[in-house]
């Protein structure tokens, strides 16, 4: 993590409201193996994992926050770290690696200077390199959020790029 | 009961046993790494493998695999030896070999499995771990390079302790332990997963490069600080306490320990031990010989008449406290107490009129059984925390139902579904009568035997569930749960830990927990009791010697006032200092300065500073003895170390000063245990030779009451001030003796106002900054630490520092009234 990101992840820490966090436990809170819907639904709430809220859960739930954390690290699916509002996804399977998928994600990496698992200063672009996402019939292909782009030369991955950057 | 074969013998075993707890039970070699005798059984390590004819085709793990009838098992086969042979491979690939400067060496299982299975190449090759080593505590050291994954901490930690610091995260190769947010370790300390660790990924810091535990003499005694009487094997090198080393086969406390036993045991080789005796020549105090120090304390006795006091510390044993007892006999003087005076003796005097017998009535074993629990006081675990580890496991293996009646949130709060019955400050009382109210009320008091209960039941009128509730800021509702819990339950504990720092009520609250005892048939069931543990580790052993005042004699607060209005002449303080743990500094100041005063104890204390003669006395590790402890458990205590220069133990010195007064003392502990067995009640049929390593519980698991009569306690009023200050003790340390262990110390070094985060907010502190707090007796000032452990308007502080002087506002009020102003 780069300092200026940590920077920017401080000043999310400081100004994150619970009530969203509260509002997911309350949901779940008496329904026996919460704790992966309260963590699914924090995430969708947040973006991301925000420490405050894994120990507001620990104490809630009355779950460890250690165990918790081991949750959140074994599954690929929560991010501990904000994440940008756009999730570009860069296929890295057999297929897309066949036709190219290394140039796109370089490409992505020059453009906006993230790599695997990293997020623009902004919070606005985040990379994943995933593996197949099962549209090899499109290869190479990225998807962003949940728009996917097939057939792509570093060209045209250039336009979505730019098309995204100039979103909000 | 199961009968099978393993490896041609015939055995017969309970039908809960696995394959493992068979063969070890029959002496039957089965190696393991992950398994332990007190965790549940997981299968992670598979090094136990063994045949089983029934299950043919692939290898059973012993260690997970329930017996069946009629099964053979065989451990030991080629196959076996490969299979095992080659798990260790697995295990070495990642593991740094790193043994000639690894703690562990000599006593790490995975070394020794290595040696046995002589793994001398590897046939495969994979990264090694390059992982930093957590050094952010001064007494854990994790070394995850090492670690095998057997998850044992984990286990614990969760299953035992009920902290939960640790658990597996990330996945595959990258899986390791770590903390919450992989952070340096931040806990209670206590050790228990080092004491558990197969191999060098958690070790003892303050042990490192000491020594290799051949070199190691064990010893082993019990734990010289609270009353929980944990036995500690003492390792111990060159004639010091090097490290307390694993034990579970000994003593009350299946191999756990806190914080305190485990690692503040350094107070012992401190180079701040008294030496040599010190005189008071020209109002100084110098190095004296012990011919002169005895004849002088003698002299200043002597000219007292009987105008003598004598206080005790309950840090003494059973021994030497019968000494104590004989040397007040030969002075003439039934000035006699021990620590605390009102506290403990509020607590026997309260349990004397309610069930007649002055101590538990179960076994802290038979807890793990409970169904339901009641703990009177939050800071029961801080006082008891091995007793508290034993409450977590009926909770987590037995669903045991927890409550406890609290003025503040702690650890037990935090255990699963414990339900905290919150009150403000001082109100005990009131809920305990409340509790009573709803077990008559709602017809579930075992009323069979009891007299007084009509009294009772008067009494008991203004206290139902909600007018109580009300007063106290708490639950109804909660509070019926609980009663009807406690009454429904077939084994209950009811649990009330005493000590310097809980004088108020102390005898309303034995008899309001005793009441509840006998309405819930709790004292005396077979399975149940009330636990009343005292705080330090022979407060019981004081309280059966009866180390209290006899017939007109004073107690320790009447001599302290009778010596500062000059009607006692001469004091002898026997292991206390009484200057900083006793309330009423002021009181205390005058009776130290104007008496004859003589201090035995192992540091130049507050109070020995005072003194007129000092005499340097021996701590836990050096005597032997007995202890009692919490459970009246008689433990032995063993010689580890010599002590330091002349210092003796309490014992030699007080021989000496029957000696010198013209009266005979036993020769040895051993023959005053003999003495001191003849009249003490309880003892009389008990030799030391009964007294084995699992202890001598006198009275038996279930102590049967000799009475059973309730008596109404009138409940407290709230004070309606804004903020009140309670007092207490902290995790880390017992008494004032901890504050010179470097362990505990290291833990918390300081004194500090705690302080919740509101109250913080709205004072505009934060942790670190300075807080004075004002009475119209003086004031006290200390760093504030803000947690959530505190309702709104209510702080704490520990009693154990003597540079906060806690007891210039603390004369033994259940909550002291304060003005907080930030420095």
């Amino acid at each position: 993590m780069t300092e200026s990101t940590e920077q920017v992840q401080e000043q999310v820490e400081e100004a994150i409201d619970l009530t969203a966090a509260n509002e997911v436990i309350d949901k779940y809170l008496t329904m026996t193996g919460n704790l992966m819907p309260v963590l699914q639904g924090i995430q969708e709430a947040y973006g991301y994992i925000p420490e405050e809220t894994v120990h507001l859960t620990a104490e809630r739930l009355n779950v460890y926050t250690s165990q918790i954390y081991g949750v959140l690290t074994f599954y690929a699916q929560f991010h501990l770290k904000p994440r940008g509002k756009y999730i570009i996804r860069v296929c890295m399977g057999t297929a897309c690696h066949v036709k190219g998928a290394g140039r796109l994600g370089e490409t992505l990496e020059d453009r906006l200077g993230i790599g695997h698992a990293e997020t623009t200063e902004d919070l606005k672009f985040t990379a994943e390199y995933v593996a197949c996402i099962g549209a090899c019939g499109m290869a190479p292909v990225i998807m962003v959020n949940d728009a996917t782009y097939g057939s792509l030369s570093v060209q045209k991955m250039d336009e979505v790029i730019q098309k995204y950057q100039a979103m909000d | 009961m199961v009968n099978l074969t393993i490896d041609g013998k015939q055995i017969t075993t309970s039908k809960t046993s696995t394959i493992y707890e068979a063969a070890k039970e029959n002496d039957i070699y089965i190696p393991v790494l992950c398994y332990a005798k007190k965790l549940l059984p997981y299968g992670a390590c598979r090094v136990c493998l063994v045949e089983v004819e029934q299950m043919k085709g692939r290898l059973i793990p012993s260690c997970t695999t329930p017996v069946t009838e009629g099964m053979v098992v065989t451990t030991m086969s080629d196959e076996i030896k490969k299979v095992r042979k080659t798990v260790l491979e697995f295990l070495l690939v990642n593991h740094v070999v790193d043994c000639p400067v690894c703690d562990k060496g000599g006593e790490c299982d995975l070394q020794d499995l290595t040696y046995e299975y002589e793994v001398v190449t590897s046939r495969f090759e994979g990264e090694k771990f390059d992982l930093p080593k957590d050094e952010a505590n001064p007494f854990i050291e994790r070394n995850m390079n090492r670690c095998v994954l057997c998850g044992k901490c984990v286990r614990v930690c969760d299953e035992v302790v009920g902290y939960g610091s640790y658990s597996f995260i990330n996945r595959g190769f990258e899986t390791k332990i770590a903390t919450a947010f992989d952070r340096g370790l931040d806990c209670e300390f206590c050790g228990q997963c080092v004491s558990m660790c197969p191999v060098g990924a958690l070790l003892p810091r303050p042990f490192k490069f000491k020594a290799r535990p051949w070199q190691l003499k064990e010893v082993n005694s019990v734990c010289g600080y609270c009353g929980n009487g944990c036995t500690v094997t003492l390792g111990v090198k060159d004639n010091e306490v090097q490290t307390i080393r694993f034990n579970d086969e000994t003593g009350v406390n299946d191999g756990n320990l806190c914080i305190r036993g485990r690692f503040g045991y350094s107070y012992v080789n401190s180079n701040k031990r008294l030496t040599k005796p010190l005189v008071r020549r020209d109002g100084v105090l110098k190095e004296a010989s012990w011919d002169e120090a005895i004849q002088t304390a003698v002299q200043g006795f002597k000219d007292a008449g009987e105008q003598v006091g004598i206080i005790s510390g309950a840090r003494l044993t059973n021994e030497e406290l019968f000494l104590v007892k004989n040397l007040s006999k030969a002075l003439g003087t039934e000035n006699l107490d021990h620590s605390g005076g009102e506290c403990y003796k509020g607590v026997t005097e309260g349990l004397l009129e309610t069930l007649g017998v002055r101590a538990s009535t179960a076994t802290f074993p038979l807890v793990e059984k409970a169904n339901a629990i009641l703990a009177i006081r939050s800071d029961f675990y801080e006082t008891h925390p091995v007793f508290g580890m034993v409450v977590n496991q009926a909770i987590r293996r037995n669903e045991a139902k927890l409550s406890i009646i609290a003025d503040k949130f702690g650890k037990l709060s935090k255990l699963p579904n414990a339900r905290t019955l919150l009150h403000k400050p001082g109100l005990e009382l009131n809920v305990l009568n409340a509790l009573c109210h709803v077990i008559v009320e709602e017809g579930l008091a075992k009323t069979e035997g009891l007299n007084g209960l009509d009294e009772l039941k008067a009494a008991l009128k203004e206290y139902s569930a909600e007018t109580v509730a009300e007063l106290v800021g708490g639950d109804a509702d909660a509070i019926k749960q609980t009663a009807r819990e406690l009454a429904g339950a077939e084994n209950a504990a009811i649990m009330l830990a005493y000590g310097l720092p809980y004088t108020a009520y102390s005898k309303e609250l034995a008899i309001a927990a005793a009441n509840l005892a006998l309405l819930t048939g709790i004292a005396g069931r077979q399975g149940s009791g009330l636990y009343l543990c005292g705080e330090k580790a022979n407060s019981q052993g004081a309280i059966d010697l009866a180390i209290l005042p006899g017939g007109k004699g004073m107690g320790a607060q009447q001599m302290l006032a009778a010596a500062g209005s000059g009607e006692l002449k001469a004091l002898y303080l026997v292991g206390e200092d009484p200057l900083v743990s006793y309330p009423n500094r002021s009181l205390v100041e005058k009776a130290l300065e104007k008496s004859f005063l003589v201090v035995q104890d192992i540091f130049l204390s507050p109070s020995a500073q005072m003194a007129d003669v000092v005499f340097p006395a021996a701590s836990f590790a050096e005597k032997a003895g007995t202890f009692t402890n919490a459970e009246r458990r008689i433990q032995q205590l063993h010689v580890g170390i010599k002590s330091p220069g002349e210092a003796k133990t309490d014992f030699a010195i007080l021989q000496l000063l029957l000696k010198e007064l013209g009266t005979s003392a036993p020769a040895t502990p051993a023959e005053a245990f003999k003495s001191l067995a003849a009249e003490t009640p309880g003892y009389e049929m008990v030799s030391l030779d009964m007294v084995g390593p699992q202890g001598y519980v006198w009275g038996g698991d279930n102590l049967e009451p000799e009475l059973k009569q309730l008596v109404p306690v009138a409940g407290a009023q709230p004070l309606a001030d804004k903020y009140q200050l309670l007092v207490g003790s902290a995790l880390y340390h017992s008494g004032t003796l901890s504050t010179h262990a470097k362990g505990p110390n290291a833990a918390v070094a300081a004194p500090y106002i705690e302080l919740g985060r509101e109250d913080a907010a709205e004072l505009q502190l934060v942790n670190d900054d300075m807080l004075k707090l004002k009475t119209v007796e003086g004031e006290i000032q200390a760093k504030v630490k803000v947690d959530r452990r505190l309702p709104k308007g209510v702080f704490f502080t520990p009693y154990h520092f003597a540079e906060l002087e806690l007891n210039k506002i603390y004369s033994g009020q259940p909550a002291i009234a304060v003005e907080p102003v930030k420095v």
